[in-house]
């Protein structure tokens, strides 16, 4: 069965950060180079072919991308510097906004005009919403903090978190739906057993939270960091969504729940500190390229960690008037990160990631065994060609 | 006979020789052949010491003939031909024996190799007896040359002879000058206008004072020989005749018909276009299909016509190139057009060349899609949903997929062919042609610009596929040959060809047909056959023709091959 190019695909890339695909000219040296790269996942080489000719159905069922780390070896070992390290990440961004049927991902992507205007009238929207929520059903006074007559009470707050959690939530799941349709469905996809999906389940969590295969990597700096990233923002998301009310109540600290967000909060300072400075300085080789989705994603993080301190530290200190303030700048941050960052953009790979190492591992071992009943010379081109 | 005295050298050639074949022993037994004075091995004959060692013995022992048995007479016949004439004996009174490439090379066994080898220089003994002095003459060069085709390699021979000083009369069969080149727009890989690089060419001939430029002209017979040719020149006018030294055949190429390959719909598809059809779009600056829209898909199509066992074998050279400077002007002039760019192989081999492939893939972000040799893509029209107007089914190379692309314009790169009429310019000028009608060079490494034919000489494309640059480059090579020989003034004509003795011809004219260098000329009035010494490379065909018996090769006399055949048998 013939696939169609898309001749413009190349040109639509380059918006997500693939600025260098047309140099390569397949030596080969970038699957050679990956520690990541076997069968029956192949890459960078036949990902960047695919890219080079159009190919975008292949591109959308493929695991390749998701399987990759960017330790940058291969863009290190490429002659022709042909970046396949940064076309693979931006292939990640362009998978995420397939994968999203709302567009707003594909929006946001390939313009930082779009993404830093969704950001901007998210916060407005949220002080507007917080202010006139503090003056009409709330305390009245913004120099009322916590207790009665508090000027943004937290019980209607936990509840609005929920709504937009709940929302946010869904669309990330279709968005998860799409992918498992993509990925094990595609025209090159093999058929897996219910029971294998089940027999597998446990690997979801474990790649969740220990991003196991990022470790694997022969630097293991990246992976503490985003470890900690990641870990510091479930804490405190995890605070939030349940122990709002402890959070918010005062001035006594409750240690049982507020020792959890000084060790993320920390946890988080000090990753993103470190990524950022990386970014900045273009260290690693992964961070030698920033697109405009990747200093949305970390501006907006070290934003809310930091706004949170400062609302942490005024509310203990009593501080209620400017801790109110606090707050309502904290939350601007809030809401634009989880709104724009979690369906949509760099923090939906939060969901991808897990998914795409389970669906790897099914479909390895669904290859496999058809090498096992075939022999490898007599599995479908197309099944052999798929990553 | 008795008083001739015959010097024998036997050379070693290091061990090339000897190391198969007992010289000293060859040299012994010449002594004893009736008519031999001397006879010496020694380590090299072609060094000086070997040669001054004949000089000196001719003086010493009046050495009147001399056998030199060594290597082949191809290799070092000159030098010893020299040594003798230094010596005071005619150069023709020389006979090598070839006893390296037809003895000690080729054979193993030593003592059959030497006994071999006694009999070929035997043979030579035999027959230097029978040599007679012979002399070297010369004609005079006529200066002016004949050049024809005004293309790039006809207009820049031209300006370089008449810029030194010489008449050049430059034949062009169309109505004006530029040839293939004033056809395209801009050029590979600089993205030069071709414009630029004729215009002022092309003003200089037409009021250079040394050039005297005839369009819509034709040559329709050619006479004479090197240094006196006398053409015959079909102009709007009429008939004239020229006198030239040289010729300069700069005919160039066609293009390849791409009607000839169907599955590529080339005539029946509207937007399936040659590289030509382009170049013309180009030049007015303005790419649409036949039905006026900017095309939106282009795809470039390689090697069309060529590197095919059904069409050409050979590669076309500058298609490779072309392509991508569509691919840059195409960007150009649409902005928002993708570029496709089907190609067998990538050659980029000229200078530049690879910075432009890397280039152009950098900027115009063409999908470069690679099929296999006798893979042909097929070219259809597409279906009501797709969002172009053609489909090109191609099974790509670096991927094994089966690709669909769309397209609205294909641009079909079309080889380079021999002229319809390369048959007939190669009889009149008498070169020949390879199996794809290329005009053959002397030689295609160290003697590119010249023939078989002397003083006819071919530049550009008309010898195979050529670029601009190497077109230019053999037209200032042909130059410089031509160069060469007015400097000289005359022609050097080797005292070795055949000679038709008056009393015994019949008039019969057989020779004339068989002549392969059309040296043979029939005098009606006397009714007999002449033979130009200029023209005749001795080949001897005549020789052997004639059936009187009238025609005798000077130097390959009867005698002398009776009597070398007597020695070896």
């Amino acid at each position: 069965m013939a696939i169609r190019a898309n001749p413009r695909l190349i040109e639509d890339l380059e918006r997500f950060g693939a600025e260098d695909v047309s140099k390569c000219y397949h030596c080969g040296n970038c699957s050679a180079a990956c520690p990541f790269s076997e069968e029956p996942f192949i890459f960078p080489r036949r990902t960047m072919r695919h890219l080079q000719m159009g190919a975008e159905s292949r591109l959308r069922s493929t695991l390749s991308p998701w399987l990759c780390y960017y330790c940058g070896e291969c863009s290190d070992q490429c002659p022709r510097g042909a970046e396949p390290g940064e076309t693979m990440m931006s292939l990640r961004r362009w998978l995420s906004s397939q994968y999203d049927f709302t567009g707003i991902a594909r929006w946001m992507y390939r313009s930082w005009k779009n993404q830093l205007l969704a950001i901007l009238i998210i916060a407005v929207l949220t002080c507007i919403g917080m202010l006139t929520y503090g003056y009409t059903w709330g305390g009245g006074n913004i120099a009322v903090y916590d207790g009665p007559g508090a000027f943004l009470p937290d019980g209607p707050i936990h509840i609005f978190d929920w709504i937009m959690g709940g929302a946010l939530g869904a669309l990330l799941a279709i968005n998860c739906v799409r992918m498992w349709y993509f990925l094990m469905r595609g025209d090159t996809a093999r058929p897996v057993s219910i029971g294998a999906y089940i027999r597998n389940a446990a690997l979801l969590p474990l790649h969740f939270f220990t991003q196991k295969r990022y470790s694997q990597c022969s630097n293991k700096q990246p992976w503490v960091m985003h470890l900690m990233i990641m870990l510091g923002y479930t804490t405190m998301l995890v605070l939030i969504v349940f122990f709002l009310g402890a959070m918010q109540e005062g001035p006594e600290i409750d240690w049982r729940v507020h020792i959890f967000g000084y060790l993320a909060s920390i946890g988080l300072v000090v990753a993103l500190t470190w990524a950022l400075r990386g970014r900045l300085k273009k260290l690693l080789t992964y961070q030698k390229k920033t697109h405009h989705t990747d200093w949305a994603f970390l501006g907006l993080l070290i934003y809310l960690t930091l706004t949170g301190i400062v609302q942490h530290i005024l509310h203990r200190t009593g501080l209620p008037m400017a801790a109110n303030i606090a707050y309502v700048v904290h939350m601007m941050g809030v809401v634009s990160f989880e709104a724009t960052q979690v369906p949509f953009s760099k923090w939906s790979h939060l969901a991808y990631r897990p998914l795409a190492m389970f669906y790897a591992k099914l479909q390895k071992d669904a290859w496999a065994a058809g090498v096992e009943t075939y022999g490898k010379a007599q599995l479908p081109a197309a099944t052999v060609a798929a990553d | 006979m008795a008083e001739e005295r015959i010097g024998v050298y036997v050379c070693m050639c290091g061990t090339n020789i000897a190391k198969v074949v007992d010289v000293d022993s060859v040299a012994e037994e010449m002594k004893d052949l009736q008519g031999v004075a001397i006879a010496r091995s020694y380590k090299y004959m072609c060094s000086n010491p070997g040669q001054q060692m004949i000089v000196d013995d001719i003086k010493e022992h009046g050495l009147t003939r001399v056998v030199v048995s060594a290597c082949s007479p191809r290799m070092h016949e000159n030098t010893f031909r020299k040594a003798l004439e230094r010596g005071g004996v005619n150069p023709y009174m020389l006979e090598m024996a070839n006893i390296r490439e037809q003895c000690s090379w080729i054979h193993a066994d030593a003592l059959a190799a030497t006994a071999k080898a006694k009999d070929l220089v035997r043979g030579a003994v035999q027959r230097v007896k029978y040599h007679e002095a012979l002399d070297t003459r010369s004609v005079p060069m006529c200066p002016a040359t004949l050049v024809l085709g005004g293309g790039i390699a006809g207009l820049t021979t031209t300006l370089e002879l008449a810029d030194s000083g010489q008449q050049v009369y430059l034949v062009e069969r169309a109505g004006h000058l530029g040839g293939n080149v004033a056809r395209i727009d801009l050029t590979a890989p600089y993205l030069d206008s071709a414009r630029d690089i004729l215009k002022d060419r092309i003003a200089r001939v037409m009021r250079h004072q040394n050039v005297r430029v005839l369009l819509q002209s034709e040559l329709l017979e050619l006479k004479g020989f090197i240094g006196n040719f006398k053409p015959k020149v079909v102009t709007p006018v009429g008939e004239e005749e020229l006198e030239v030294g040289s010729v300069v055949v700069c005919t160039g190429y066609k293009e390849f018909d791409a009607g000839r390959i169907k599955p590529y719909g080339y005539g029946t598809l509207p937007d399936v276009i040659t590289s030509f059809e382009l170049e013309a779009m180009l030049r007015k600056g303005n790419v649409v299909t036949k039905s006026g829209k900017r095309p939106r898909y282009v795809t470039i199509l390689h090697c069309v016509g060529s590197r095919s066992p059904e069409y050409h074998g050979y590669c076309s050279r500058v298609c490779c190139m072309t392509g991508l400077k569509y691919a840059n002007e195409i960007k150009s002039a649409i902005p928002e057009a993708y570029v496709s760019d089907l190609y067998i192989d990538m050659h980029a081999f000229g200078k530049g060349c690879e910075e432009f492939y890397k280039k152009t893939a950098e900027d115009t972000h063409s999908m470069f899609l690679m099929y296999a040799k006798g893979q042909h893509p097929s070219i259809r029209l597409a279906g009501p949903n797709d969002d172009a107007s053609m489909i090109i089914n191609l099974k790509e190379q670096l991927s094994g997929e089966d690709l669909e692309i769309p397209s609205d314009l294909v641009v079909l790169l079309v080889g380079m062919e021999a002229r319809e009429d390369a048959d007939k310019v190669g009889r009149l000028v008498n070169i020949s042609r390879d199996k794809d009608g290329w005009f053959i060079e002397s030689h295609p490494k160290l003697d590119p610009v010249a023939t078989t034919t002397d003083g006819i000489f071919i530049a550009g494309a008309c010898s195979s596929p050529k670029d601009i640059p190497d077109s230019v480059a053999q037209a200032r090579a042909a130059v410089a040959r031509i160069l060469a020989k007015i400097s000289q003034g005359k022609i050097a004509v080797d005292a070795v060809y055949s000679e038709v003795e008056d009393e015994l011809c019949s008039g019969c004219r057989i020779c004339n047909t068989v002549c392969p260098y059309g040296a043979i000329e029939y005098d009606a009035e006397k009714k007999k056959s002449l033979i130009n010494s200029a023209v005749c490379k001795a080949c001897g065909c005549c020789v052997v023709a004639c059936p009187s018996g009238a025609i005798k090769a000077r130097h390959f006399t009867d005698e002398q091959v009776y009597a070398q055949i007597e020695a070896l048998l």
